[in-house]
């Protein structure tokens, strides 16, 4: 018997996963996609902004109480400031270990701010070992190397924003016959190809275009496989701090960071990962969810599990749906969802609005055990449990805080569903 | 102030008014043309896109009718490449059944020359596998789907060729008049170049008055009465295109009773709200649901595809006399000599009409020019086809078949709508461009299921290289390509015409043109703008990942230069959130 059925494969799923199962639980993971993580920048981001202010956030801890102050319900506000911290910490440690380290600011309390592919400072509190050298408190000049082929990341435009921002910056391009011979190319299918590149020519043609004393920024593309490696020969060889900036999805530092935890729950811990099962239907008796149903090609399948975790990620990931009339549900169990419900309501007219919109801030209320809640305030079912971006009252795009809802909430809610006799 | 000279000016780039700019540079006048934003930005980038046989008008206005199936033969021929054979059905759905209408059809379209045959229901099912099984009559019409965007520009860079000046982003402010009480005389424009942010004088010995719904408004500026009454018609765009055929009801014309099928996508519509004011283009739920229940009757589960985009467009309807229900007032054309009408010399006014019959408008309008202002050569409109035309009559794998040749710089920069880096920059160097949204009028960029989510970013990125030299296509005029040059009339200059030289600008927009965080900040409004209408379900999905990448990634929202405005921010910027307005007012 599965102890643990965990529904959807996103960061929050996947770190469930990877906890439950080194807490010793047969542990299943089912899910349509592998959720938002390889769209995003690969960074862990745990508080960028607080609602309507313009001035990125200095120390995500610091800010949490005003944050909970204006959001009560937040995630952050069940997870308390220890809670976020540890959970970090955790992962940390947790992708240390395996081979794709994060770092962060010098003082650990504080956000990094790393150029975002238009130039902006984007607030960030982890962020893989190879964008940290873009950190904008560093003093060097800014050297942007693209490629005009690629067609995901534009060089000129982020150095232009950066010296408009006060730092030396300037642009160069190389040709992308470095790399790949392909006309047609993902970022990812570079990555790969960078796999087997040789470096070499990179690194001279690098040299050639570098001032002394200038870090070059690329775009995210050194590698998936032997990406630690290159990073490390390519900054030795050029002679220059070298780092990677995010480029438009698919993410290549997303791919890196769900590969790994991937491959770690299923080869090292012995987890099962379903992908491609879309779960549609449950079935509850005597207040217990006694299983869930998935689509597959002829008939539902049903899968039974002594306990269930809700990580479908909302709208983005696929948790929620929603129809012309304005109502938004919950796709599985129907849980009442705090989105409004009027389509009036949705929106606000900037689509930048600092404020973020009513409706992706509406999710699935849990209460302190991070069991989801009915609208009386009990707990929907004894033996199901939510984590993740689904959650009510996080705007994590606005907030700037995808990754750090789901690191924090995916740890609070595997301890309390372990802590929980079902 | 700057002041320059011409026979001819128009006002407004319509497809009306660069019909009138190319029929008129042809005879052999002087012209320039002046659009207050971007060619197509009025009703002609937002209509229905029929190329109308005339069958919607046989039984209601056969003088419409005639005129459009003659117009229809000529499109056909000189813009060829921006219409798309579809041919058209008429329908008759479960609804309709009891009524005498489609045998008062069959015989309107013989008395109007407008071919129709009957066809059995069975193979009108094979062909639109999609359609309403329970239809019980079809016929068949020469309809086709026509792309305003492409068959507006061609018709300029026709006019161009021909010598006209074109300068968009140029607003008339006020009418120059000479003489007075009796003999009033309009002698040019005060011109507002909204990209230099300086007034200009262009002096013209007849003005045309092509300004649409906007007509009303020019020729108020001499005191000159045309009630324009504007009809605001809601369309939507589905994701996926449902039918290859123009889908009419066969009824007397009413609200969402057609269905055109564009590139990839199919246009529902439309309603017919009469409104105060032409840029009231605000979309209300009951439009949208009305458009949703009525497709579903053209199309089972149409209610449930998924919608990529909703807009509204003004009918630009003349009114002689009070009539109540706007849908009867004329269709068809209204063309006014000022001088005739009320003693105002040098101004003419032509509006009303359809886009399928621009090329007919334009012919009248100029043989009333040449009555004042002397004859030159006679129309030629009919036997000359734009350029672009040589490449033959639009079909949906056209674009593809480009790409695939690689006869186009073929980096795909928007991946919906197969539009390539080398189309971006010569586009962009072709035509003007202050918001990216001119470029979408020009490629279809950002028209697809992510509506700019991908393209925009991309977009924004080519342009600043292309301003920086470092473009990856040719320039093919040879020359360099200046930012300040594109929108000043020296820029401009018609075919073997000296510059025309001014004082330097003051500081404007010029400086910033394409700025790319002012383009982003455009586009990404200009796209939310006309989803918002329609957004739920997977295009909210969308929506949100648009977000991801725009906020979470990209942070847009903290870039420099956040105070700078396009002359079009403020338009985008229009309060857009649905309103609880769910039933059709009725009066
Ligand atoms: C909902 C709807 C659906 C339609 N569907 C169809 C169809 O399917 N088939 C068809 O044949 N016809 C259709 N029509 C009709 C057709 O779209 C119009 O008749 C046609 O586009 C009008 O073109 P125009 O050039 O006269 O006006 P516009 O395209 O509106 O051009 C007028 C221009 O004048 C400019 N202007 C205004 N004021 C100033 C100023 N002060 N200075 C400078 N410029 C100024 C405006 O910016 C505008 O660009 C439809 C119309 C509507 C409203
Ligand atoms: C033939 C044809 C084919 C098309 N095919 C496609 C397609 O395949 N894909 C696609 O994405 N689009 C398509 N479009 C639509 C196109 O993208 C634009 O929506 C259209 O050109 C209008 O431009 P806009 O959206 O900027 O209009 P806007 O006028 O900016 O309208 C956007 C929204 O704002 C609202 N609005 C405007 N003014 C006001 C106001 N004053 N107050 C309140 N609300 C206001 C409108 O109602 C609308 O909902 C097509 C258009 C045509 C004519």
């Amino acid at each position: 018997m599965t102890d643990l059925l965990i529904i959807g494969a996103g960061l929050s799923g996947l770190l469930a996963g990877v906890w439950a199962r080194r807490q010793g639980l047969r542990t299943r993971i089912a899910a349509t996609g592998l959720g938002a993580t390889h769209w995003h920048a690969g960074t862990i981001d745990a508080l960028g902004y607080l609602p309507g202010e313009d001035a990125p956030v200095r120390s995500p801890f610091a800010a949490l109480t005003r944050l909970t102050a204006a959001r009560p319900g937040h995630p952050y506000a069940l997870t308390g400031e220890a809670g976020l911290r540890e959970a970090l910490a955790a992962f940390r440690t947790l992708l240390e270990k395996l081979g794709l380290p994060y770092g962060g600011a010098a003082n650990p309390d504080e956000n990094l701010l790393l150029p975002s592919p238009a130039g902006a400072p984007r607030p960030v509190y982890l962020a893989p070992a190879a964008q940290l050298a873009g950190d904008m408190s560093r003093p060097e000049p800014y050297l942007v190397v693209g490629f005009q082929a690629l067609r995901d990341f534009y060089p000129t435009v982020i150095a232009e924003n950066l010296t408009k921002l006060g730092f030396r910056a300037r642009a160069e391009f190389l040709p992308i016959e470095l790399i790949t011979d392909r006309r047609d190319f993902s970022t990812i299918d570079l990555a790969r190809a960078m796999d087997s590149a040789d470096l070499s020519r990179l690194a001279n043609a690098l040299k050639r275009v570098a001032a002394p004393g200038e870090r070059i920024g690329l775009p995210a593309i050194l590698g998936l496989r032997r990406h630690g490696q290159i990073l490390a020969a390519l900054s030795e060889a050029v002679g220059a701090p070298i780092f990677e900036i995010p480029t438009l999805p698919p993410s290549v530092p997303g791919l890196r960071l769900t590969t790994v935890l991937r491959e770690h729950f299923e080869r090292d811990l012995h987890g099962r990962l379903d992908l491609g099962m879309t779960v549609t239907d449950f079935h509850a008796e005597a207040g217990r969810v006694t299983w869930v149903a998935s689509r597959a090609s002829a008939r539902p399948v049903r899968h039974r599990a002594r306990r269930f975790l809700l990580a479908t990620g909302g709208i983005l990931g696929g948790g929620f749906h929603s129809e012309p009339r304005g109502r938004v549900w919950e796709t599985i169990f129907d849980l009442p969802l705090t989105a409004p419900q009027k389509r009036s309501q949705w929106f606000r007219p900037d689509f930048l609005a600092p404020e973020g919109h009513p409706v992706f801030r509406g999710g699935v209320r849990v209460g302190p055990d991070f069991r989801p809640l009915t609208l009386a305030g009990e707990p929907a079912f004894e033996n199901l449990w939510a984590a993740g971006n689904l959650l009510a009252d996080s705007d994590p795009i606005s907030e700037r805080s995808l990754e750090g809802v789901a690191i924090a909430t995916a740890r609070a809610a595997v301890t309390s569903l372990i802590n929980t006799d079902v | 102030m700057r002041a320059i000279e011409t026979e001819i000016l128009v006002i407004g780039g319509g497809v009306t008014g660069v019909g009138v700019a190319w029929d008129a540079a042809l005879r052999g006048f002087d012209v320039i043309l002046v659009e207050r934003r971007d060619l197509a930005h009025g009703t002609s980038g937002r209509f229905h896109g029929l190329l109308h046989s005339g069958g919607r008008y046989v039984v209601k206005d056969p003088v419409s009718a005639r005129e459009c199936i003659h117009e229809n033969r000529i499109l056909r021929r000189t813009h060829a490449h921006c219409i798309e054979d579809t041919g058209g059905f008429f329908v008759v759905t479960p609804e309709d059944e009891d009524s005498d209408y489609p045998d008062r059809f069959v015989q309107a379209c013989a008395e109007t020359g407008v071919p129709c045959q009957e066809m059995a229901v069975s193979q009108a099912l094979r062909r639109e596998p999609r359609l309403n099984p329970r239809i019980s009559r079809v016929f068949r019409v020469p309809d086709a789907s026509v792309d305003g965007f492409q068959l507006t520009h061609a018709t300029a860079q026709a006019a161009r060729q021909a010598g006209a000046r074109i300068f968009t982003y140029h607003q008339v402010t006020d009418l120059l008049v000479a003489g007075g009480e009796g003999d009033v005389r309009v002698v040019g424009a005060r011109v507002f170049d909204a990209v230099r942010a300086e007034e200009m004088e262009i002096r013209a010995a007849m003005v045309i008055n092509a300004a649409g719904a906007w007509a009303g408004r020019i020729a108020g500026m001499v005191g000159s009465r045309v009630d324009i009454v504007p009809g605001k018609g809601v369309m939507i765009a589905t994701a996926h295109r449902l039918v290859n055929t123009v889908i009419n009801r066969c009824k007397w014309p009413s609200d969402g009773d057609i269905l055109v099928p564009a590139h990839t996508v199919s246009i529902i519509g439309t309603t017919d709200v009469p409104v105060a004011d032409p840029e009231d283009l605000r979309i209300e739920e009951w439009e949208i649901r009305k458009m949703l229940a009525e497709g579903e009757k053209l199309i089972p589960g149409f209610a449930r595809t998924r919608i990529l985009r909703a807009w509204a467009g003004v009918r630009p309807l003349y009114r002689e006399s009070a009539v109540t229900d706007d849908r009867d007032i004329s269709r068809k054309f209204t063309l006014l000599d000022h001088q005739e009408r009320d003693g105002v010399a040098g101004f003419i006014t032509i509006t009303g009409g359809k886009l399928t019959t621009f090329r007919l408008m334009a012919e009248k309008t100029v043989d009333r020019a040449a009555a004042h202002l002397g004859p030159r050569r006679p129309c030629i409109t009919a036997e000359t086809p734009v350029p672009g035309a040589e490449h033959g009559p639009y079909w949906l794998g056209h674009r593809l078949r480009e790409v695939e040749d690689g006869r186009l710089q073929n980096q795909l920069i928007c991946e919906c709508e197969l539009v390539t880096r080398g189309m971006l920059e010569s586009a962009a160097r072709l035509n003007p461009t202050v918001t990216l949204d001119d470029l979408r009028r020009d490629v279809r960029l950002g028209m697809g299921p992510c509506q700019g989510g991908f393209c925009t970013y991309r977009a924004v990125g080519v342009i600043h290289e292309l301003k920086l030299g470092h473009g990856v296509t040719p320039d093919t005029e040879g020359s360099d390509w200046r930012v300040a040059d594109l929108q000043s009339p020296a820029g401009n200059p018609g075919r073997g015409r000296p510059p025309v030289s001014g004082p330097e600008p003051v500081s404007s927009l010029a400086d910033h043109l394409y700025d790319p965080n002012l383009l982003l900040r455009d586009f990404l409004q200009e796209r939310w703008k006309g989803v918002v209408p329609i957004v739920w379900g997977q295009q909210l999905k969308q929506e949100q990942l648009d977000r991801l990448i725009y906020l979470s990634i990209m942070n847009v929202d903290h870039l420099p230069d956040a105070g700078l405005k396009s002359p079009l921010s403020d338009f985008y910027g229009v309060d857009v959130t649905p309103n609880d307005v769910l039933e059709e007012p009725h009066d």
